[in-house]
Protein backbone atom coordinates (compact mmCIF):
# COMPACT_ATOMS: atom_id res chain seq x y z
CA UNK A 1 0.00 0.00 0.00
CA UNK A 2 1.64 3.23 -1.19
CA UNK A 3 1.86 6.06 1.36
CA UNK A 4 2.07 9.80 0.46
CA UNK A 5 2.00 13.47 1.33
CA UNK A 6 -1.55 15.73 0.95
CA UNK A 7 -0.03 19.31 1.32
CA UNK A 8 -2.83 21.87 1.69
CA UNK A 9 -1.65 25.56 1.08
CA UNK A 10 -5.08 26.65 2.59
CA UNK A 11 -3.64 25.57 6.28
CA UNK A 12 -0.29 26.53 6.11
CA UNK A 13 0.81 29.80 8.11
CA UNK A 14 4.60 29.53 7.20
CA UNK A 15 6.39 28.48 10.46
CA UNK A 16 8.64 26.27 8.55
CA UNK A 17 8.37 23.82 11.42
CA UNK A 18 8.40 20.89 8.68
CA UNK A 19 11.85 22.23 7.64
CA UNK A 20 13.47 22.13 10.95
CA UNK A 21 11.77 18.79 11.67
CA UNK A 22 13.28 17.04 8.33
CA UNK A 23 17.23 19.20 9.03
CA UNK A 24 16.50 17.66 12.89
CA UNK A 25 15.45 14.52 11.71
CA UNK A 26 17.70 13.89 8.76
CA UNK A 27 20.69 15.18 10.74
CA UNK A 28 21.01 17.45 7.61
CA UNK A 29 23.54 20.13 7.41
CA UNK A 30 22.78 23.90 6.96
CA UNK A 31 22.62 25.43 3.22
CA UNK A 32 23.98 28.48 4.61
CA UNK A 33 22.12 31.98 4.60
CA UNK A 34 20.83 34.15 2.72
CA UNK A 35 18.88 37.26 3.28
CA UNK A 36 16.72 36.73 0.07
CA UNK A 37 14.03 39.88 0.63
CA UNK A 38 11.25 37.37 -1.51
CA UNK A 39 8.56 37.64 1.73
CA UNK A 40 9.42 35.62 4.60
CA UNK A 41 11.43 32.99 2.34
CA UNK A 42 15.06 32.07 2.69
CA UNK A 43 14.86 29.17 2.42
CA UNK A 44 14.64 29.35 -1.64
CA UNK A 45 14.94 26.38 -2.73
CA UNK A 46 14.97 22.27 -2.00
CA UNK A 47 18.45 21.10 -2.61
CA UNK A 48 20.36 17.54 -1.82
CA UNK A 49 20.37 18.61 2.45
CA UNK A 50 17.34 20.43 2.29
CA UNK A 51 14.17 18.19 1.89
CA UNK A 52 10.73 20.63 2.80
CA UNK A 53 10.69 24.08 1.80
CA UNK A 54 8.36 26.11 2.46
CA UNK A 55 6.96 28.28 -0.10
CA UNK A 56 5.75 32.16 0.45
CA UNK A 57 3.41 33.52 -2.54
CA UNK A 58 2.84 37.31 -1.35
CA UNK A 59 0.78 39.47 -3.16
CA UNK A 60 -0.28 43.28 -2.81
CA UNK A 61 -3.24 44.77 -3.73
CA UNK A 62 -4.63 48.38 -3.46
CA UNK A 63 -8.85 49.03 -3.03
CA UNK A 64 -11.03 51.30 -1.19
CA UNK A 65 -9.64 50.36 1.95
CA UNK A 66 -5.60 50.85 1.29
CA UNK A 67 -3.10 48.19 1.21
CA UNK A 68 -3.69 44.81 1.08
CA UNK A 69 -0.90 41.66 1.46
CA UNK A 70 -2.39 38.05 0.61
CA UNK A 71 0.10 35.59 1.25
CA UNK A 72 -0.06 31.80 0.40
CA UNK A 73 2.28 29.18 1.73
CA UNK A 74 2.89 26.07 0.51
CA UNK A 75 5.65 22.97 1.99
CA UNK A 76 7.11 21.91 -1.45
CA UNK A 77 8.82 18.47 -1.19
CA UNK A 78 9.95 15.71 -3.54
CA UNK A 79 7.03 14.34 -5.45
CA UNK A 80 7.46 11.06 -5.46
CA UNK A 81 6.63 9.96 -8.49
CA UNK A 82 4.67 7.47 -10.19
CA UNK A 83 7.15 7.66 -12.92
CA UNK A 84 9.98 9.11 -11.59
CA UNK A 85 12.74 10.90 -14.03
CA UNK A 86 15.27 10.51 -10.99
CA UNK A 87 14.55 6.90 -10.33
CA UNK A 88 14.94 6.24 -14.72
CA UNK A 89 18.09 8.24 -14.85
CA UNK A 90 19.95 6.64 -12.12
CA UNK A 91 23.12 4.43 -13.63
CA UNK A 92 23.59 2.46 -10.43
CA UNK A 93 20.25 1.65 -9.18
CA UNK A 94 21.02 3.78 -6.18
CA UNK A 95 17.40 5.27 -6.40
CA UNK A 96 14.67 2.74 -5.90
CA UNK A 97 11.46 2.09 -5.12
CA UNK A 98 10.53 1.06 -1.62
CA UNK A 99 7.82 -0.94 0.10
CA UNK A 100 5.79 2.12 0.66
CA UNK A 101 5.76 3.36 -3.06
CA UNK A 102 8.39 6.37 -2.37
CA UNK A 103 11.28 7.27 -4.51
CA UNK A 104 13.92 6.35 -2.12
CA UNK A 105 18.32 7.39 -3.09
CA UNK A 106 20.42 4.52 -1.22
CA UNK A 107 23.54 6.88 -0.10
CA UNK A 108 25.62 3.46 -0.28
CA UNK A 109 25.42 2.68 -3.73
CA UNK A 110 24.93 6.50 -5.25
CA UNK A 111 28.05 7.59 -6.78
CA UNK A 112 27.63 10.89 -7.70
CA UNK A 113 27.36 10.99 -11.24
CA UNK A 114 24.54 13.75 -11.41
CA UNK A 115 22.34 12.31 -14.02
CA UNK A 116 19.22 12.14 -11.54
CA UNK A 117 19.57 16.16 -11.16
CA UNK A 118 19.36 16.88 -14.20
CA UNK A 119 16.11 14.16 -14.61
CA UNK A 120 13.80 15.24 -12.33
CA UNK A 121 11.01 17.57 -14.03
CA UNK A 122 10.19 18.89 -10.50
CA UNK A 123 13.88 20.45 -9.78
CA UNK A 124 13.73 18.76 -6.67
CA UNK A 125 17.05 16.19 -6.34
CA UNK A 126 20.67 17.87 -6.02
CA UNK A 127 24.05 16.28 -5.58
CA UNK A 128 25.45 17.36 -2.14
CA UNK A 129 28.54 18.77 -1.90
CA UNK A 130 31.62 16.58 -1.20
CA UNK A 131 32.72 17.35 2.37
CA UNK A 132 35.88 16.50 4.03
CA UNK A 133 35.36 14.77 7.62
CA UNK A 134 36.96 15.83 11.01
CA UNK A 135 37.60 19.58 11.24
CA UNK A 136 36.79 20.08 7.41
CA UNK A 137 33.16 18.31 8.37
CA UNK A 138 33.26 21.57 10.97
CA UNK A 139 33.94 23.88 8.50
CA UNK A 140 30.55 23.20 6.76
CA UNK A 141 28.25 23.05 9.70
CA UNK A 142 28.70 19.22 10.31
CA UNK A 143 29.58 19.72 14.03
CA UNK A 144 25.67 18.61 15.23
CA UNK A 145 25.96 15.50 13.78
CA UNK A 146 26.50 12.47 16.02
CA UNK A 147 30.22 11.07 15.76
CA UNK A 148 28.93 7.73 14.84
CA UNK A 149 26.93 8.61 12.10
CA UNK A 150 29.95 11.00 10.48
CA UNK A 151 32.05 7.71 10.78
CA UNK A 152 29.69 5.30 9.22
CA UNK A 153 30.08 5.91 5.55
CA UNK A 154 27.19 3.81 4.73
CA UNK A 155 24.49 5.72 6.19
CA UNK A 156 25.59 9.15 6.87
CA UNK A 157 24.61 10.81 3.57
CA UNK A 158 25.26 14.00 4.79
CA UNK A 159 28.62 13.38 6.54
CA UNK A 160 30.39 12.80 3.10
CA UNK A 161 28.48 13.90 0.52
CA UNK A 162 29.23 13.81 -3.33
CA UNK A 163 26.15 11.79 -3.35
CA UNK A 164 22.48 12.85 -4.40
CA UNK A 165 20.64 13.97 -1.98
CA UNK A 166 16.41 14.60 -1.51
CA UNK A 167 13.53 13.44 1.03
CA UNK A 168 13.24 9.74 1.84
CA UNK A 169 9.77 10.29 2.87
CA UNK A 170 11.23 9.30 5.93
CA UNK A 171 11.73 5.73 5.17
CA UNK A 172 13.44 4.43 8.27
CA UNK A 173 10.53 6.71 10.63
CA UNK A 174 7.58 4.78 8.35
CA UNK A 175 9.34 1.11 8.73
CA UNK A 176 8.75 1.77 12.49
CA UNK A 177 5.44 2.65 11.97
CA UNK A 178 6.08 5.95 12.67
CA UNK A 179 4.95 9.57 10.65
CA UNK A 180 7.18 11.22 8.46
CA UNK A 181 9.37 14.36 10.91
CA UNK A 182 7.44 16.88 8.83
CA UNK A 183 3.67 15.60 9.17
CA UNK A 184 3.97 15.12 12.42
CA UNK A 185 5.98 18.42 13.02
CA UNK A 186 3.44 20.73 11.38
CA UNK A 187 0.99 22.52 13.99
CA UNK A 188 -1.97 23.18 11.23
CA UNK A 189 -1.66 19.49 9.30
CA UNK A 190 -1.49 21.41 6.60
CA UNK A 191 1.01 18.10 5.72
CA UNK A 192 -1.08 15.11 6.14
CA UNK A 193 0.71 11.77 5.85
CA UNK A 194 -1.21 8.56 5.07
CA UNK A 195 -2.21 6.17 2.54
CA UNK A 196 -2.55 7.67 -1.19
CA UNK A 197 -6.13 6.71 -1.35
CA UNK A 198 -7.51 8.00 1.98
CA UNK A 199 -5.30 11.15 0.89
CA UNK A 200 -7.18 11.61 -2.08
CA UNK A 201 -10.54 11.47 -0.44
CA UNK A 202 -9.22 13.73 1.74
CA UNK A 203 -8.39 16.04 -0.17
CA UNK A 204 -11.25 15.86 -2.23
CA UNK A 205 -13.23 16.73 0.14
CA UNK A 206 -11.85 19.65 1.29
CA UNK A 207 -11.66 21.02 -2.19
CA UNK A 208 -15.24 20.84 -1.90
CA UNK A 209 -15.82 22.09 1.49
CA UNK A 210 -13.44 25.52 0.27
CA UNK A 211 -14.89 25.90 -3.59
CA UNK A 212 -18.13 25.93 -1.62
CA UNK A 213 -16.44 28.90 0.55
CA UNK A 214 -15.81 30.41 -2.38
CA UNK A 215 -12.17 29.72 -2.38
CA UNK A 216 -10.09 29.54 -5.46
CA UNK A 217 -8.78 25.40 -4.72
CA UNK A 218 -7.26 23.07 -6.68
CA UNK A 219 -5.26 19.83 -6.43
CA UNK A 220 -1.93 19.59 -8.33
CA UNK A 221 -0.97 16.12 -8.77
CA UNK A 222 -3.68 14.12 -6.93
CA UNK A 223 -4.52 13.05 -10.78
CA UNK A 224 -2.21 11.92 -13.42
CA UNK A 225 -0.14 15.15 -14.38
CA UNK A 226 0.44 14.40 -17.40
CA UNK A 227 3.88 14.13 -19.87
CA UNK A 228 3.88 10.54 -18.78
CA UNK A 229 4.55 11.13 -15.01
CA UNK A 230 1.43 9.71 -13.83
CA UNK A 231 0.13 10.93 -10.49
CA UNK A 232 2.13 12.17 -7.62
CA UNK A 233 2.45 10.32 -4.49
CA UNK A 234 2.94 13.84 -2.96
CA UNK A 235 0.63 15.90 -3.77
CA UNK A 236 -0.82 19.28 -3.04
CA UNK A 237 -3.59 21.68 -2.72
CA UNK A 238 -3.04 25.42 -4.71
CA UNK A 239 -4.97 28.76 -4.43
CA UNK A 240 -2.74 30.28 -6.71
CA UNK A 241 -1.42 28.46 -10.42
CA UNK A 242 1.28 25.95 -10.30
CA UNK A 243 3.87 28.75 -11.62
CA UNK A 244 3.76 31.06 -8.64
CA UNK A 245 4.57 28.48 -6.34
CA UNK A 246 7.66 27.72 -9.20
CA UNK A 247 6.02 24.28 -9.96
CA UNK A 248 5.60 23.40 -13.38
CA UNK A 249 2.21 23.37 -15.06
CA UNK A 250 3.46 21.21 -17.44
CA UNK A 251 6.52 18.60 -16.81
CA UNK A 252 7.69 15.83 -18.81
CA UNK A 253 8.95 12.37 -18.04
CA UNK A 254 12.51 12.84 -19.48
CA UNK A 255 12.66 9.04 -20.76
CA UNK A 256 9.76 9.70 -23.24
CA UNK A 257 11.89 11.71 -25.51
CA UNK A 258 14.93 8.59 -25.72
CA UNK A 259 13.31 6.44 -28.81
CA UNK A 260 13.38 9.85 -30.96
CA UNK A 261 16.96 10.64 -29.47
CA UNK A 262 17.88 7.04 -30.81
CA UNK A 263 16.21 7.40 -33.94
CA UNK A 264 17.29 10.50 -34.88
CA UNK A 265 21.26 9.50 -34.19
CA UNK A 266 20.78 6.32 -35.87
CA UNK A 267 19.51 8.42 -39.07
CA UNK A 268 22.69 10.28 -39.01
CA UNK A 269 24.86 7.23 -38.61
CA UNK A 270 23.16 5.72 -41.39
CA UNK A 271 23.61 8.73 -43.57
CA UNK A 272 27.11 9.22 -43.06
CA UNK A 273 28.14 5.69 -43.50
CA UNK A 274 26.32 5.81 -46.81
CA UNK A 275 28.35 8.66 -47.77
CA UNK A 276 31.74 7.27 -46.32
CA UNK A 277 31.43 4.14 -48.30
CA UNK A 278 30.71 5.85 -51.30
CA UNK A 279 34.02 7.87 -51.05
CA UNK A 280 36.35 5.23 -49.47
CA UNK A 281 35.02 1.87 -51.52
CA UNK A 282 33.24 3.23 -54.14
CA UNK A 283 35.65 2.73 -56.35
CA UNK A 284 36.06 -1.33 -55.40
CA UNK B 1 4.81 36.52 -16.22
CA UNK B 2 4.09 34.61 -13.54
CA UNK B 3 6.76 33.25 -11.14
CA UNK B 4 7.96 32.58 -8.10
CA UNK B 5 10.63 35.86 -7.67
CA UNK B 6 12.21 34.42 -11.14
CA UNK B 7 13.78 31.99 -8.58
CA UNK B 8 15.30 28.77 -10.95
CA UNK B 9 12.60 25.98 -11.20
CA UNK B 10 15.28 23.35 -12.17
CA UNK B 11 18.66 22.34 -11.14
CA UNK B 12 21.60 22.51 -13.32
CA UNK B 13 23.94 20.15 -14.51
CA UNK B 14 27.39 19.62 -12.15
CA UNK B 15 29.27 18.84 -15.23
CA UNK B 16 32.34 20.87 -16.44
CA UNK B 17 35.41 20.47 -18.09
CA UNK B 18 36.18 16.78 -17.95
CA UNK B 19 32.41 15.91 -18.92
CA UNK B 20 33.14 18.00 -22.26
CA UNK B 21 36.28 16.57 -22.84
CA UNK B 22 34.18 13.19 -22.36
CA UNK B 23 31.70 13.94 -24.79
CA UNK B 24 34.55 15.40 -27.17
CA UNK B 25 36.38 11.85 -26.98
CA UNK B 26 33.57 9.73 -27.07
CA UNK B 27 32.66 11.59 -30.97
CA UNK B 28 36.15 10.98 -32.14
CA UNK B 29 36.22 7.50 -30.98
CA UNK B 30 32.79 6.66 -32.86
CA UNK B 31 33.87 8.17 -35.81
CA UNK B 32 37.29 5.94 -35.46
CA UNK B 33 35.23 3.30 -35.67
CA UNK B 34 33.83 4.32 -39.20
CA UNK B 35 36.60 5.41 -40.66
CA UNK B 36 38.89 1.89 -39.43
CA UNK B 37 35.87 0.44 -40.95
CA UNK B 38 36.11 2.12 -44.58
CA UNK B 39 39.49 1.48 -44.54
CA UNK B 40 39.48 -2.40 -43.92
CA UNK B 41 40.64 -5.49 -45.54
CA UNK B 42 41.86 -2.47 -48.60
CA UNK B 43 45.23 -3.82 -50.84
CA UNK B 44 46.76 -0.22 -51.23
CA UNK B 45 49.60 0.48 -48.68
CA UNK B 46 48.14 3.68 -47.82
CA UNK B 47 45.06 2.45 -46.82
CA UNK B 48 46.34 -0.16 -44.54
CA UNK B 49 48.41 2.65 -42.80
CA UNK B 50 45.43 4.35 -42.29
CA UNK B 51 43.66 1.21 -40.70
CA UNK B 52 46.16 0.90 -38.53
CA UNK B 53 46.12 4.39 -37.88
CA UNK B 54 42.81 4.64 -36.33
CA UNK B 55 42.70 1.37 -34.53
CA UNK B 56 45.55 2.39 -32.28
CA UNK B 57 44.02 5.88 -31.85
CA UNK B 58 40.58 3.89 -30.91
CA UNK B 59 42.08 1.91 -28.52
CA UNK B 60 44.09 4.96 -26.84
CA UNK B 61 41.40 7.08 -26.57
CA UNK B 62 39.22 4.03 -25.35
CA UNK B 63 41.75 3.61 -22.90
CA UNK B 64 42.31 7.58 -21.67
CA UNK B 65 38.19 8.14 -21.49
CA UNK B 66 36.88 5.75 -18.48
CA UNK B 67 39.44 7.55 -15.83
CA UNK B 68 37.84 11.37 -17.46
CA UNK B 69 34.78 10.25 -17.08
CA UNK B 70 35.57 8.80 -13.44
CA UNK B 71 36.98 12.05 -12.24
CA UNK B 72 33.49 13.75 -12.65
CA UNK B 73 31.45 11.59 -10.30
CA UNK B 74 31.44 12.90 -6.88
CA UNK B 75 32.55 9.40 -5.14
CA UNK B 76 34.97 8.32 -8.31
CA UNK B 77 35.46 5.10 -6.18
CA UNK B 78 31.71 3.65 -6.48
CA UNK B 79 32.69 4.04 -10.36
CA UNK B 80 32.29 0.08 -10.48
CA UNK B 81 28.33 0.29 -8.98
CA UNK B 82 27.51 1.06 -12.44
CA UNK B 83 29.08 -1.69 -14.08
CA UNK B 84 26.12 -3.55 -11.08
CA UNK B 85 23.10 -2.96 -13.54
CA UNK B 86 22.15 -2.35 -17.28
CA UNK B 87 19.09 -0.18 -17.21
CA UNK B 88 17.57 0.04 -20.94
CA UNK B 89 16.37 3.41 -19.72
CA UNK B 90 19.25 5.41 -18.69
CA UNK B 91 21.47 6.41 -21.45
CA UNK B 92 24.03 6.82 -19.01
CA UNK B 93 23.58 3.53 -18.45
CA UNK B 94 23.14 1.97 -21.89
CA UNK B 95 26.60 3.96 -22.62
CA UNK B 96 28.96 3.09 -19.66
CA UNK B 97 27.89 -0.21 -21.31
CA UNK B 98 28.83 1.15 -24.71
CA UNK B 99 31.99 2.39 -22.93
CA UNK B 100 33.02 -1.40 -21.89
CA UNK B 101 31.96 -2.94 -24.96
CA UNK B 102 33.65 -0.24 -27.80
CA UNK B 103 36.98 -0.76 -25.68
CA UNK B 104 36.74 -4.54 -26.36
CA UNK B 105 36.59 -4.32 -29.96
CA UNK B 106 38.72 -1.19 -30.63
CA UNK B 107 41.47 -3.85 -28.11
CA UNK B 108 40.59 -6.81 -30.31
CA UNK B 109 41.57 -4.94 -33.47
CA UNK B 110 44.48 -2.98 -31.87
CA UNK B 111 45.40 -6.57 -31.07
CA UNK B 112 45.22 -7.80 -34.87
CA UNK B 113 47.09 -4.84 -36.39
CA UNK B 114 49.65 -5.33 -32.97
CA UNK B 115 49.86 -9.20 -34.14
CA UNK B 116 50.17 -8.36 -37.95
CA UNK B 117 52.67 -5.44 -37.62
CA UNK B 118 54.88 -8.49 -36.07
CA UNK B 119 54.76 -7.01 -32.28
CA UNK B 120 53.12 -9.57 -30.66
CA UNK B 121 53.02 -13.02 -31.84
CA UNK B 122 50.76 -13.73 -35.06
CA UNK B 123 48.55 -16.13 -33.38
CA UNK B 124 47.20 -13.75 -31.06
CA UNK B 125 45.98 -12.43 -34.18
CA UNK B 126 43.19 -15.33 -34.14
CA UNK B 127 42.42 -14.07 -30.55
CA UNK B 128 40.85 -11.37 -32.39
CA UNK B 129 38.11 -12.55 -34.90
CA UNK B 130 37.73 -9.44 -37.97
CA UNK B 131 34.07 -9.26 -37.45
CA UNK B 132 35.13 -6.88 -34.34
CA UNK B 133 35.68 -4.60 -36.94
CA UNK B 134 32.13 -3.98 -38.24
CA UNK B 135 31.30 -4.13 -34.38
CA UNK B 136 33.20 -1.47 -33.68
CA UNK B 137 31.82 0.79 -36.04
CA UNK B 138 28.50 -0.02 -34.68
CA UNK B 139 29.12 0.63 -31.39
CA UNK B 140 30.78 3.71 -32.11
CA UNK B 141 28.02 4.96 -34.15
CA UNK B 142 26.09 4.61 -30.24
CA UNK B 143 29.03 6.40 -28.77
CA UNK B 144 28.56 9.61 -30.68
CA UNK B 145 24.87 9.53 -30.73
CA UNK B 146 24.35 8.01 -27.11
CA UNK B 147 25.60 11.57 -25.38
CA UNK B 148 23.46 13.68 -27.39
CA UNK B 149 20.28 10.99 -26.34
CA UNK B 150 21.88 11.10 -22.78
CA UNK B 151 21.14 15.16 -22.55
CA UNK B 152 18.13 15.48 -24.49
CA UNK B 153 16.57 13.10 -22.07
CA UNK B 154 16.65 15.45 -19.10
CA UNK B 155 14.69 17.86 -17.57
CA UNK B 156 16.87 20.96 -19.28
CA UNK B 157 14.69 22.73 -21.56
CA UNK B 158 17.26 23.56 -24.21
CA UNK B 159 18.10 20.17 -24.00
CA UNK B 160 14.92 18.97 -24.06
CA UNK B 161 14.35 20.89 -27.12
CA UNK B 162 16.69 19.04 -29.13
CA UNK B 163 15.92 15.41 -28.87
CA UNK B 164 16.41 14.77 -32.69
CA UNK B 165 18.66 17.61 -33.38
CA UNK B 166 21.18 17.30 -30.60
CA UNK B 167 21.71 13.23 -30.97
CA UNK B 168 21.84 13.79 -35.20
CA UNK B 169 24.30 16.73 -34.86
CA UNK B 170 26.57 15.13 -32.49
CA UNK B 171 27.33 12.36 -34.66
CA UNK B 172 27.99 14.20 -36.86
CA UNK B 173 30.89 16.53 -35.00
CA UNK B 174 31.97 12.95 -34.10
CA UNK B 175 32.51 11.89 -37.65
CA UNK B 176 34.03 15.44 -38.54
CA UNK B 177 36.29 15.31 -35.67
CA UNK B 178 37.32 12.14 -36.27
CA UNK B 179 38.23 12.51 -39.84
CA UNK B 180 40.33 15.36 -38.68
CA UNK B 181 42.47 13.69 -36.33
CA UNK B 182 42.51 10.53 -38.84
CA UNK B 183 43.91 13.68 -41.17
CA UNK B 184 46.06 15.15 -39.09
CA UNK B 185 47.66 11.81 -38.08
CA UNK B 186 48.05 10.85 -41.79
CA UNK B 187 49.56 14.21 -42.79
CA UNK B 188 52.44 13.66 -40.03
CA UNK B 189 52.99 10.10 -40.91
CA UNK B 190 53.42 11.39 -44.69
CA UNK B 191 50.56 9.47 -45.85
CA UNK B 192 49.39 11.71 -48.38
CA UNK B 193 46.99 8.95 -50.48
CA UNK B 194 44.21 8.71 -47.96
CA UNK B 195 43.92 12.47 -46.80
CA UNK B 196 42.04 13.77 -49.92
CA UNK B 197 39.28 10.64 -49.23
CA UNK B 198 39.34 11.70 -45.81
CA UNK B 199 38.86 15.73 -45.99
CA UNK B 200 35.76 14.59 -47.95
CA UNK B 201 34.22 12.24 -45.32
CA UNK B 202 34.95 15.43 -43.09
CA UNK B 203 33.09 18.05 -45.31
CA UNK B 204 30.12 15.95 -45.58
CA UNK B 205 29.85 15.63 -41.96
CA UNK B 206 30.60 18.92 -41.75
CA UNK B 207 27.86 19.96 -43.86
CA UNK B 208 25.19 17.54 -42.02
CA UNK B 209 26.36 19.24 -38.73
CA UNK B 210 25.84 22.68 -39.89
CA UNK B 211 22.52 22.02 -41.76
CA UNK B 212 20.99 20.50 -38.48
CA UNK B 213 22.38 23.36 -35.80
CA UNK B 214 21.27 25.84 -38.22
CA UNK B 215 17.41 24.15 -38.10
CA UNK B 216 17.73 23.54 -34.15
CA UNK B 217 17.88 27.62 -34.16
CA UNK B 218 15.42 27.95 -36.63
CA UNK B 219 13.44 25.99 -33.77
CA UNK B 220 13.47 29.17 -31.45
CA UNK B 221 12.20 30.11 -28.70
CA UNK B 222 13.06 30.70 -25.01
CA UNK B 223 14.56 27.33 -24.91
CA UNK B 224 17.12 27.08 -27.39
CA UNK B 225 18.04 30.75 -26.71
CA UNK B 226 21.07 29.92 -24.47
CA UNK B 227 23.01 28.07 -27.23
CA UNK B 228 22.83 30.78 -29.60
CA UNK B 229 22.55 33.99 -27.63
CA UNK B 230 24.84 36.02 -25.62
CA UNK B 231 28.40 34.96 -24.40
CA UNK B 232 27.50 31.27 -25.39
CA UNK B 233 25.95 32.05 -28.63
CA UNK B 234 28.87 33.81 -29.83
CA UNK B 235 31.96 31.42 -28.59
CA UNK B 236 29.63 29.05 -30.66
CA UNK B 237 29.38 31.33 -34.09
CA UNK B 238 33.00 31.65 -33.64
CA UNK B 239 34.28 28.66 -32.83
CA UNK B 240 32.11 25.95 -33.85
CA UNK B 241 29.78 27.35 -36.98
CA UNK B 242 33.27 29.59 -38.59
CA UNK B 243 36.16 28.56 -36.97
CA UNK B 244 35.50 24.43 -36.62
CA UNK B 245 33.03 24.07 -39.82
CA UNK B 246 32.81 27.16 -42.42
CA UNK B 247 37.03 27.65 -42.45
CA UNK B 248 37.82 23.72 -43.02
CA UNK B 249 35.17 23.26 -44.91
CA UNK B 250 36.46 26.09 -47.07
CA UNK B 251 40.03 25.14 -46.58
CA UNK B 252 39.49 21.22 -47.43
CA UNK B 253 36.98 22.42 -50.66
CA UNK B 254 40.32 24.60 -52.15
CA UNK B 255 42.63 21.16 -51.28
CA UNK B 256 40.07 19.30 -53.43
CA UNK B 257 40.19 21.47 -56.02
CA UNK B 258 43.71 23.11 -56.71
CA UNK B 259 47.01 21.30 -56.66
CA UNK B 260 49.34 23.03 -53.71
CA UNK B 261 52.57 23.06 -53.18
CA UNK B 262 53.45 19.81 -50.89
CA UNK B 263 54.49 21.77 -47.66
CA UNK B 264 51.80 24.58 -48.08
CA UNK B 265 49.24 21.95 -48.48
CA UNK B 266 50.18 19.70 -45.46
CA UNK B 267 50.06 23.09 -43.31
CA UNK B 268 46.36 23.57 -45.18
CA UNK B 269 45.29 20.27 -43.61
CA UNK B 270 46.86 20.54 -40.79
CA UNK B 271 44.62 24.03 -40.38
CA UNK B 272 41.59 22.68 -41.47
CA UNK B 273 41.83 19.78 -39.23
CA UNK B 274 43.17 21.62 -36.18
CA UNK B 275 40.14 23.98 -36.69
CA UNK B 276 36.92 20.93 -37.01
CA UNK B 277 39.09 19.67 -33.61
CA UNK B 278 38.85 22.97 -31.25
CA UNK B 279 35.18 23.68 -33.06
CA UNK B 280 34.44 19.89 -32.06
CA UNK B 281 35.00 20.57 -28.39
CA UNK B 282 33.58 23.46 -28.17
CA UNK B 283 30.26 22.71 -29.51
CA UNK B 284 30.13 20.17 -26.62
CA UNK B 285 30.83 22.89 -24.00
CA UNK B 286 28.51 25.14 -25.24
CA UNK B 287 25.80 22.88 -25.02
CA UNK B 288 26.73 21.89 -21.86
CA UNK B 289 27.00 25.60 -20.26
CA UNK B 290 24.12 26.89 -22.20
CA UNK B 291 22.49 23.94 -20.29
CA UNK B 292 23.49 25.54 -16.84
CA UNK B 293 21.40 29.16 -18.04
CA UNK B 294 18.90 27.05 -19.73
CA UNK B 295 18.13 25.73 -16.10
CA UNK B 296 18.18 28.97 -14.15
CA UNK B 297 15.00 30.44 -16.55
CA UNK B 298 11.62 28.88 -15.05
CA UNK B 299 9.56 30.67 -17.46
CA UNK B 300 11.47 28.02 -19.90
CA UNK B 301 10.82 24.78 -17.39
CA UNK B 302 6.75 25.36 -16.66
CA UNK B 303 6.13 23.86 -19.94
CA UNK B 304 8.71 21.11 -20.84
CA UNK B 305 9.02 20.10 -24.31
CA UNK B 306 7.40 17.18 -25.13
S1 LIG C 1 10.02 14.87 -7.85
FE1 LIG C 1 12.02 14.59 -8.85
S2 LIG C 1 13.33 13.75 -7.24
FE2 LIG C 1 11.19 13.44 -6.56
S3 LIG C 1 10.62 11.38 -7.35
FE3 LIG C 1 9.95 12.87 -8.90
S4 LIG C 1 11.69 12.92 -10.34
FE4 LIG C 1 12.49 12.01 -8.43
S1 LIG D 1 24.00 10.89 -8.65
FE1 LIG D 1 23.67 8.93 -7.56
S2 LIG D 1 21.43 8.74 -7.39
FE2 LIG D 1 21.85 10.33 -8.94
S3 LIG D 1 21.84 9.22 -10.92
FE3 LIG D 1 23.99 9.27 -10.23
S4 LIG D 1 24.28 7.37 -9.09
FE4 LIG D 1 22.04 7.65 -9.29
Amino acid sequence: MATGFFTDATLCIGCKACEVACKQWNELPSDGFEFTGNSYDNTSQLSGTTWRHVDFVERESFDESGLKTSWSMVSDVCKHCTNAGCLEACPTGAIVRNEFGSVFVQPDICNGCGYCVVSCPFGVIDLIEAVGRGDDAKKYGLATLHDDRLNDRKTAVQATGGVAGKCSLCFDRQRVGMVPACAKACPTESIQFGEIEELHERAKRRVETLQERGVEARLYGADDIGGGIGALNAFFLLTESPEAYNLPVEPVLPSTRQTMGYAAAAAAALTLATIGWAIFRGDA
Amino acid sequence: MKSYYDRPLLKGPHWGANVVTYLFLGGIMGGLGLISLLSDDRPEPAMKKLRKATRYTAFALAAINPPILISHLGRPERFLNMLRIVKFKSPMSLGVWGLVLYSGAAGANALRELADDGIVPSALRYVAPSATVPIQALLGAFMAGYTGVLISATAIPLWAAGKRHIPAFSVCSGAASASALATLLSTLQGNHEVIPRLERLEMAASALEIVTIADFRKRGGRATAPLFEGRVGKRLRDYTILGGIVVPFVLNAVGGAVRLPKSIDALRSIAASMLTLIGGYVLRESLIEAGKLSANDPQAAFRQPS
